[in-house]
């Protein structure tokens, strides 16, 4: 079937695409199609608006999710959908990347916005450029047009009252070259930074780890959680890397941002871009995150912090 | 004993780009360029398999003749070779046209067990050239790989992914293509006999014309904008009375209570 | 390659090491040039305009090549006091044709030009390289020491600027500059069109103009301001000494961001983006902070040796710095010529630079650095000049008065003493 076709990982992201997908297959006269994992999944995508649904069979032992490109390469070659969403976790994108290779089409990467141009039947893509320093528009000038766009970027699709679609069952994934030896699921951490009304950012301006102690007291009394830039997690391993903050980890969209020796490079300034407030602590009045910030504290991180904690005790007395 | 292809791309320096606020136009004219940040993990890498397996590296990447300087730069990173593919018309290339020239520069042109590129460039990010590369090649791949172990005698790599949901790991036959992440290694900075020796090592320039192919792009870029940040940017000292002023601003605007 | 040796190592990318690369490197010795930055001109943003006589007369007809901005037509010195100012407004196009009088320039791009040529010469370039000491041998430099690595060379020039750590290290320096003997500086550049840049400053075609400013914007510090048209940009800068900021304790960022908001010259750069902020240190002292020139295998170039030249109305350093690594470069030729690397062979450096224009410009003016240090120069001075000249053309019913007495009238009012002005403008006349 042509149309517009939704590729993703999981559940959540699935339906998100789903949402998007159903309003450009509308504004193109054209059918909504997405690949499903489990026949349970597909009954729901139906439910939430899709006309049709690709079942792919369950991989073999040691198969990795990526061994579905071929599948999803033939029946793309088969079908010819006008346009391919797929989920940008990370699987999404290599999968993406192979497929549009293989379909000699061009992908649009951690695409955070899309609309149709009606007249040219054609999707208008943006993208960040140079860790988000940019916003690139993009068309694709070969078919299928194909973009990886980021989780949460849409609302999840809702179950639309009656609505019917066809199941339709994929050939089984050809043996891998990629065999899985070994899989250590992340333990799920109890903090979500994605959704605290006020994250208190570590930076590399913070000296020791214990010292992240300050930061946990500042989060403690505005009832927010920590996070850090992608060195405090990555290179020094002081937190864990699901709470680093910026292009390449989580984006966050707080009340308040308070960054507490983080420099502010454009590749962490992009995670926290869409906060409602953001205020730097640093020691270097230069530091790019004051260009980034509604109130800008120059100075010592250790002097400041513990006046702010004492000085927001006082006007919330506690 | 691999013989290892390491792709690497010459990228501004994101930290130079400005921007005009009015057109939100970017101002490019005084950027300095770089090896993109996670291709030095994968050159790093590249020559630390070397030092323990043999072998060789090569590196490549495409580029107009004008990024000349980064063959000094990479080469003093430890590979032995390097691979020019540059012409004029490689200017603003589309990730499916790097993708396309390097296959067109690799295949049946260089010999190879394995492949290393980063996870994506500093200046696009569209994390495809390598994936891209080995579909285009017809090898397999892994992706975000944070360790990677080459067996010696089974012409096999054994690579941790590190994915959204955990950590994977996978056994991949060569000849096969990685991208790494930055956590894999860190590279090293080169010393002054190893830029020196830079400069003496071989170079072999591929242009547009010897790979008798044209790679058209997929993708048009229509803008390029800078990102807006309306922020009030107001400066404060570590003094009591500012810190004061700060609370009492924040509790103004909503977002203490 | 461990049996490597260099005939001269040069480090340090700037004009003088840039410059005597080239010319060694021209005449076939095997020359190495280590930069400690990632590019030539990298760390170094400063200067702005380039005096043409000295790099003319190493590569002839230079602007056919260089990346030159603008050829200054126009010289302007500005007095500030408050509301008030006072320019000197010359303009000389013959200034504008060849062999051209000076050029604004960017130092990122002329810096890497003219390393290019000495690489295009022969040279080695290694970028990124901070040289950590100096290879010392039977007593006699011998090379230098990066990280692990040692090489080895007949000869070694240093050309590392203004905190020279190999003339420290060579033992012919006893340490960093002194606060007072060095300038701080900031620099923004500030975009704007090309037509917006002459029609502000009256210049037709291409042609530059450069100010300089004196009084209120350094709070009476001394020091100045500085303004240098680029082709599509302003280079706009304070330099105040490092001695009195560190005494005042003002930081020089907030002074440039207080000069820029000032009347004098908001106008002049409205509507344009900042798109390089650098701050530097810069030679002040001239020949008082000049280190030991040379030793048993080792030059000392360029603003290392202290070769900059502030008459207030005139700053110089990249002619100095060029001609000084020319003659650095004609001495170690004809040390290589005597294979003879001491001290006694290179002293002809010394001989070299009394014959340029080095040391006799630098001897001439010996005395301005301390005739600038007098507090008077940058507060009391400005604001009689601007006040006298305002007094000329007010017109405002008040009692007519003959200039003498208005002159006279604002010297009283501006607390210098007869004894002070007749001193001040004696040495004046005589030092600059």
């Amino acid at each position: 079937m042509a149309g517009v076709w939704i590729l993703a990982e999981s559940r959540e992201p699935t339906l998100e695409l789903l949402s998007a997908g159903i309003d450009i297959a509308a504004q193109l006269g054209v059918k909504v199609a997405a690949f499903a994992l489990s026949s349970q999944l597909a009954e729901e995508y139906i439910k939430c608006g899709c006309d049709e649904v690709m079942l792919l069979p369950p991989l073999a032992a040691g198969q990795p999710l990526e061994s579905y490109v071929p599948v999803i390469v033939e029946e793309a070659l088969l079908n010819g959908p006008d346009i391919i969403l797929i989920g940008a976790s990370q699987r999404g994108r290599e999968i993406a990347a192979r497929a549009a290779a293989a379909l000699n089409t061009g992908l649009c990467s951690g695409c955070t916005g899309l609309r149709l141009d009606q007249e040219k039947k054609q999707l208008v893509m943006e993208r960040m450029l140079f860790g988000g320093a940019a916003v690139q528009t993009v068309v694709c000038e070969t078919r299928p047009q194909m973009a990886t766009i980021p989780p949460r970027t849409f609302e999840q699709a809702q179950p639309a009252e009656g609505h019917q679609g066809e199941v339709r069952q994929l050939p089984a994934a050809p043996p891998s070259p990629v065999t899985v030896v070994e899989r250590t699921p992340k333990t799920s951490e109890a903090v979500d930074i994605t959704e605290a009304k006020t994250v208190v950012c570590v930076g590399r301006g913070v000296g020791k780890q214990e010292d992240i102690a300050l930061a946990r007291e500042l989060a403690g009394v505005l009832g927010g959680e920590v996070g850090c830039s992608r060195p405090v997690a990555e290179d020094l391993r002081w937190l864990p890397e699901e709470l680093y903050l910026g292009i390449s980890g989580k984006k966050v969209k707080p009340d308040l941002y308070i960054g507490v020796g983080v420099a502010g490079q454009i590749q962490h300034v992009s995670g926290i871009r869409d906060s409602k407030v953001i205020v730097g602590i640093n020691r270097d009045e230069n530091a790019p995150i004051f260009e980034a910030a509604d109130y800008g504290i120059v100075g010592d991180l250790y002097d400041i912090v513990p006046k702010l904690v004492k000085e927001i005790k006082a006007a919330l007395k506690i | 004993m691999p013989r290892i292809i390491a792709c690497f791309k010459w990228v501004m320096d994101e930290a130079d780009i400005k921007a005009d606020p009015k057109s939100r136009q970017l101002v490019l004219d005084r950027v300095g360029y770089k090896i993109s940040d996670y291709d030095r993990n994968a050159i790093e890498e590249a020559v630390q398999l070397q030092e323990k397996h043999g072998g060789s590296v090569v590196g490549i990447t495409v580029a107009t003749p004008g990024a000349k300087p980064c063959l000094k730069d990479a080469l003093s990173r430890g590979p032995e070779k390097a691979c020019f593919v540059n012409d004029p018309a490689f200017e603003n290339l589309d990730p499916s046209q790097t993708a396309a020239i390097l296959a067109a520069a690799i295949d049946g042109k260089i010999e190879y067990d394995l492949i290393i590129c980063g996870e994506g460039s500093s200046d696009l990010y569209a994390q495809q050239v390598g994936p891209a590369l080995a579909e285009k090649l017809g090898i397999p791949c892994a992706t975000y790989v944070n360790k990677l172990t080459y067996v010696e005698g089974e012409n096999k790599v054994i690579a941790q992914r590190k994915l959204d949901d955990g950590l994977e790991t996978v056994s991949v036959k060569l000849p096969a293509l990685i991208t790494v992440l930055p956590d894999l290694n860190t590279p090293r900075i080169p010393s002054l006999k190893q830029v020196l020796g830079a400069a003496k090592k071989p170079v072999d320039n591929v242009s547009l014309a010897n790979l008798q192919q044209t790679f058209e792009p997929c993708l048009k870029t229509t803008g390029i904008l800078a990102a807006t940040m309306e922020r009030r940017r107001l400066k404060f000292t570590a003094d009591p009375e500012d810190i004061r002023k700060v609370v009492d601003s924040l509790i103004k605007e909503g977002v203490i209570a | 390659m461990e049996e490597e040796k260099f005939a001269a190592i040069i480090v340090g990318a700037g004009p003088a090491g840039s410059t005597a690369a080239y010319m060694l490197a021209k005449a076939g010795l095997e020359v190495l040039l280590v930069e400690k930055g990632a590019a030539p001109g990298g760390k170094n943003m400063f200067g702005g305009r380039m005096y043409s006589h000295a790099l003319n007369q190493v590569i002839p007809n230079f602007w056919e090549e260089a990346p030159l901005e603008r050829a200054v037509a126009r010289e302007l010195i500005t007095f500030l006091d408050g509301g008030r100012s006072l320019t000197l407004n010359c303009q000389d196009l013959s200034w504008t044709e060849p062999p051209y009088h000076s050029f604004t320039l960017l130092r990122a791009e002329f810096d890497a030009w003219l390393a290019g040529k000495a690489e295009e010469a022969g040279a080695m370039l290694a970028c990124g390289i901070r040289v950590d000491d100096l290879l010392i041998k039977d007593g006699k430099v011998a090379g230098i020491i990066a990280g692990e690595d040692e090489m080895a060379a007949d000869v070694v020039i240093a050309a590392d600027g203004v905190n020279s750590l190999i003339a420290q290290k060579a033992g012919l320096r006893k340490k960093a500059p002194a606060p007072h003997q060095v300038g701080t500086g900031a620099k923004q550049v500030i975009k704007l069109s090309p037509e917006a840049v002459s029609r502000r400053f009256g210049l037709s075609g291409n042609n530059g103009a450069a100010q300089l400013f004196v009084g209120d914007c350094t709070k009476g510090m001394q020091g100045g301001g500085f303004l240098y048209t680029n082709k599509d940009s302003i280079s706009l800068g304070l330099i105040v000494s490092a001695a009195e900021l560190q005494k005042n304790k003002h930081r020089i960022s907030d002074l440039l961001e207080e000069f820029k908001a000032s009347p004098h010259i908001a106008p002049l750069i409205e509507g344009g983006e900042v798109v390089e902020y650098s701050a530097h240190l810069v030679p002040e002292a001239g020949l008082g902070m000049m280190p030991q020139l040379y030793s048993d295998g080792i030059l000392v170039t360029g603003d290392a040796a202290g070769f900059v030249l502030n008459l207030g109305y005139v700053v110089r350093g990249m002619d100095f710095a060029i001609a000084s690594g020319a003659a650095a470069a004609r001495a170690v030729l004809s040390a290589r010529a005597a294979n003879d690397f001491s001290r006694q062979k290179l002293g002809l450096y010394q001989q070299f630079l009394k014959d340029s224009f080095v040391l006799r410009d630098l001897e001439a003016y010996r005395g301005a650095p301390h005739f600038l240090e007098i507090q008077r120069m940058f507060k009391a001075y400005p604001q009689f000049a601007t006040g006298l000249v305002s007094k000329i053309f007010t017109v405002d019913g008040g009692e007519p008065e003959h200039l003498l007495g208005k002159a006279l009238g604002q010297i009283k009012k501006s607390g210098i003493g007869w004894g002070q002005l007749a001193g001040d403008g004696w040495k004046g006349a005589r030092l600059l």
